[in-house]
């Protein structure tokens, strides 16, 4: 999902226009007037049509699985003809785990670059370097995969996963051997996708923050980078939530890039080291070659979870940033 | 230990302010008396409030060139070594529309200049708080909800807290551009009187276009009007309140106050 | 002059300036910490923003340096050869994407105005349903849009086709076709409505001169960009046009697209397959490029246009 789309096009007004409803209640009987309706409707119609589709025959689709398994689809997934169980449990954890690194490397980075582009950039600068910045939205995912595997994999295995080994901290995260397709690739590829949107959201959110806080905060007696920390970034902060919230939901259902660097391992990770799997991994390598039936319906059911999951993850989200807000007390 | 020890004057001494081509405000000099209130009044657009941020530098951020001698003290504020962020430590700033920090407390909003000054120690913050709110005739109102929502104040009680906000750093002067502009009559009176009983603690500059508002609380007055070119402002006559309102020297003072112009 | 209920207890209260001196102490001692601590945080932000850039420049360079190896005119006018076997180009990819995105288009943009116009002029329960069913699909993950175009036009069939794949894609872009296009439309300042209405214009007149003609900028850029967008998608196409080694024309039946070579031969171990893959990854690139600068240049010159 591109969020710069949206800004491209300038945004909406939602006052309604049929005001002068009555008036030409008398010129809607008017042939013109009929075929212009139509011609509306059938394109709500249509629209309605697919959504309802697509949510009844993925749910038709999977259904044979789900009565095979029942609620337990969810963790253990299902047997398919070869008697080998979709771990749906192992999928649901690989998606976790990648997301997570996802969120750790974008935020950070994220949250910091817009403050910089919304603070402390001149103009001139700040503007080329945020369409430099969206531009990693527009690559198509199949390519940012093809990098990941074939130009960022090597170099993780060679330098990049060995050195984080020998940081302390981080020590029990990587132990075991880098052997190439890893979780934490896959999360850093991930983030990499993601950047943009928590970038340009945050950024957006600071730069909406009152000129009236600042100053307040600048006649204190607060230095600059004061003034982010008692004025700004507060007062963006339900704008950076809200990037953070459709990051993880962006990093949830990113399939083929992920697919392509994490190596599509069913056993538990044990490490970020870990080849692995997530519900889009799994999905993308497996639907090829499911023979219709119960086999078939496992993988739909593997998208259903994915949906599921992206959508608990969604409002979860949502709830949080509305009970938050209602404790401080209605803000911006 | 005289609660007037302290407090400063300010000097503004041939001070311009220029944006770019366009020079705002010229030649600009008065004092803002130690302990006293003095107005700033005039039309709009005259640059009263220019004059008023170059005593706390606040041009510093918005590219305005401040020409011209400005002392607080004995401290020239605009000298090479001159700390900004110092001077706004001494200088506080009352805004027009009341802003208090949306997503903070009561309580946070009036330590807030003290925390970023690098006070930490609870009990100070507790004192200096509840004396500032005592000073701002807020801590009555606010006493049992300190760590409510400051948004959740109305808007005459928002602007004292942005006073006991400033109070809280204990400035030597205090500096309120056009405080009640956005408050209706009642707060307006509550915070016309507060200005009164701040004077004896803190050198006050207020810039407001109500001229009765300046009959009634300051000591001194500065008249502002758009010089002849019609684009940049200058003072036009500097002196006790009562002078300028009664006696004043220059005719379009007296046109002004009056009533006949602006 | 009134006293109100100010009232100080000048004991409670304690003076204005007994801290004075503790808080200009503070202060100036603070300072240097602040300062500093304020340059540290900027030139960690200033790394961040290298960061960020880094992906996007190491992204350009790479496809293009590997990819350009593959360019040649055999590289875009010949099928592929088998694999392992160098030489060979990608012809089918091309010519799959552009049919199979051109369908997609067909088929989405239409009803995509149509739609905008309803939600255009309406408001309401039914409008507001349709606008939240729009957002949420615009961030469903694309493998589901296959999934359903393979449950519904593939199994029952057990047939690929291009078709099926413009019909994921379409069924991709749609939401946000629509969405870009009732934002465009609502950008028409309201006046110019109401100026033609109250001439005693046929709404529908109206909506064609006016609204439809000062809305063209967002809608070409919208749907412009809705088209990039759908050219680089592969999870619609994987599993739905099933792939061809021949160049195939016909939309039902089974096709090439660019994604779908660049999945299959960027997977592959063979150094040739992935040189392939880099030539696709780049003619890809440059494909989204293009369209996106098209869309700004276009949309800029209808703007000047309608000034």
């Amino acid at each position: 999902m591109a969020p710069t789309l949206l800004e491209e096009v300038p945004p909406p007004r939602l006052t309604p226009v049929g005001g002068v409803k009555e008036a030409l209640q008398r010129r809607s009987a008017r042939p013109g007037g009929r075929a212009y309706t139509v011609v509306r409707w059938s394109g709500a119609v249509l629209f309605a049509a697919i959504v309802v589709a697509l949510v009844v025959s993925l749910l038709a689709s999977s259904s044979q699985a789900f009565a095979h398994s029942g609620l337990s689809f969810f963790w253990s997934g299902t047997y398919n003809a070869a008697k080998d169980i979709y771990p749906t449990g192992v999928f649901i954890l690989g998606t976790l785990i990648t997301t997570a690194v996802a969120i750790i490397l974008a935020v950070p980075i994220g949250v910091g670059t817009a403050a910089f582009l919304s603070e402390f950039a001149p103009r001139w600068l700040a503007t080329p370097l945020s369409v430099a910045i969206d531009l990693i939205a527009a690559v198509p995912s199949i390519v940012v995969g093809l990098w990941g595997l074939l130009v960022l994999q090597p170099i993780f295995t060679r330098h990049v996963e060995p050195f984080m080994k020998k940081i302390p901290v981080l020590e029990w995260f990587f132990h075991g051997p880098a052997l190439g397709p890893s979780m934490f690739l896959a999360g850093t590829v991930l983030a990499v996708m993601i950047l943009p949107t928590i970038v340009a959201l945050s950024r957006t959110s600071m730069s909406a923050v009152a000129v009236e806080d600042r100053e307040a905060a600048r006649a204190l007696g607060a230095t600059r980078w004061q003034v982010v920390t008692t004025a700004v970034v507060p007062g963006a902060r339900t704008g950076i939530e809200a990037a953070v919230t459709l990051g993880i939901g962006r990093a949830m259902g990113e399939t083929i890039a992920v697919a392509m660097v994490i190596g599509n391992n069913y056993a538990l990770p044990h490490s970020l080291l870990s080849p692995g799997a997530t519900l889009g991994s799994a999905i993308i390598n497996n639907f090829g070659e499911a023979s219709p039936g119960l086999d078939r319906a496992s993988v739909i059911g593997l998208v259903v979870v994915l949906l599921v999951l992206s959508a608990l993850v969604n409002v979860g989200g949502q709830l949080l940033m509305r009970a938050r807000s209602r404790v401080v007390g209605a803000t911006t | 230990m005289t609660p007037h020890a302290g407090t400063a004057s300010v000097s503004l001494r041939d001070v311009s302010v220029t944006f770019g081509h366009h020079r705002v405000v010229r030649d600009v000099s008065l004092d803002l008396v130690r302990n006293r209130v003095t107005a700033l009044v005039g039309p709009s657009g005259c640059g009263k409030t220019t004059i008023l941020r170059t005593v706390n530098r606040l041009h510093d951020d918005t590219g305005g060139k401040v020409t011209g001698k400005v002392m607080v003290g004995d401290l020239d504020i605009y000298a090479r070594d001159t700390r900004a962020e110092l001077v706004r430590s001494r200088v506080g700033m009352v805004f027009q529309r009341p802003n208090p920090f949306p997503t903070m407390s009561i309580f946070d909003n009036v330590v807030a200049g003290l925390r970023l000054n690098g006070v930490r120690s609870k009990s100070v913050l507790r004192e200096a708080a509840e004396s500032a709110l005592h000073h701002a005739a807020l801590w009555d109102l606010v006493k049992d909800r300190l760590h409510s929502p400051a948004v959740k104040l109305s808007g005459g009680q928002q602007q004292r807290l942005c006073i006991a906000r400033a109070l809280a750093v204990e400035p030597e002067v205090l500096l309120m551009d056009e405080p009640c502009s956005s408050l209706d009559p009642i707060a307006t009176a509550k915070i016309e009187e507060l200005i009164a009983h701040l004077a004896t603690d803190v050198t006050i500059g207020l810039v407001t276009h109500n001229m009765f508002q300046a009959t009634r609380v300051s000591h001194y007055t500065a008249f502002f009007l758009l010089g002849e070119d019609r684009a940049t402002g200058e003072l036009v006559e500097y002196g006790p309140t009562q002078q300028i309102f009664d006696a004043p020297l220059d005719p379009r003072t007296r046109a002004y106050v009056s009533g006949e112009v602006g | 002059m009134s006293s109100t209920v100010y009232a100080i207890d000048p004991d409670a209260a304690g003076a204005i300036g007994a801290r004075r001196d503790l808080v200009r102490e503070s202060a100036r001692r603070s300072l240097v910490r602040r300062r500093l601590l304020g340059r540290a945080a900027i030139v960690l932000c200033v790394v961040a923003v290298a960061v960020s850039l880094a992906p996007l420049v190491a992204l350009v360079t790479y496809t293009t340096s590997r990819g350009i190896h593959a360019l040649s005119w055999t590289f875009l006018t010949h099928i592929p050869t088998p694999p392992g076997i160098p030489g060979g180009g990608v012809s089918n990819a091309i010519v799959g994407t552009v049919i199979i995105v051109g369908v997609a288009v067909a088929m989405a943009v239409p009803v995509g105005i149509m739609a905008a116009l309803f939600l255009v002029e309406r408001t309401g329960r039914i409008a507001s349903a349709l606008r939240f069913a729009a957002d949420v699909l615009t961030g469903v993950p694309s493998i589901a849009v296959g999934a359903f175009a393979v449950a519904v036009f593939v199994d029952p069939f057990d047939h690929y086709s291009g078709l099926v794949g413009s019909f994921a894609l379409a069924t991709l872009m749609l939401p946000i076709v629509i969405r870009a296009n009732e934002a465009a439309m609502r950008s028409v300042p309201r006046d110019l409505w109401e100026a033609g209405l109250a001439l005693g214009v046929r709404r529908s007149r109206v909506v064609r001169s006016v609204v439809l003609r000062g809305a063209l900028p967002g809608l070409v850029t919208g749907n412009l960009l809705a088209v990039s967008r759908a050219v680089g998608e592969t999870a619609p196409l994987l599993f739905t046009i099933f792939g061809s080694g021949f160049l195939v024309a016909n939309p039902t039946q089974p096709m090439q697209a660019l994604p779908l070579t660049i999945f299959t031969d960027g997977t592959s171990a063979q150094p040739s397959s992935q040189l392939i893959a880099w030539g696709s990854a780049f003619v890809l690139l440059v494909l989204v490029l293009v369209l996106s600068v098209v869309a700004r240049v276009v949309s800029a010159r209808l703007n000047r246009q309608a000034r």
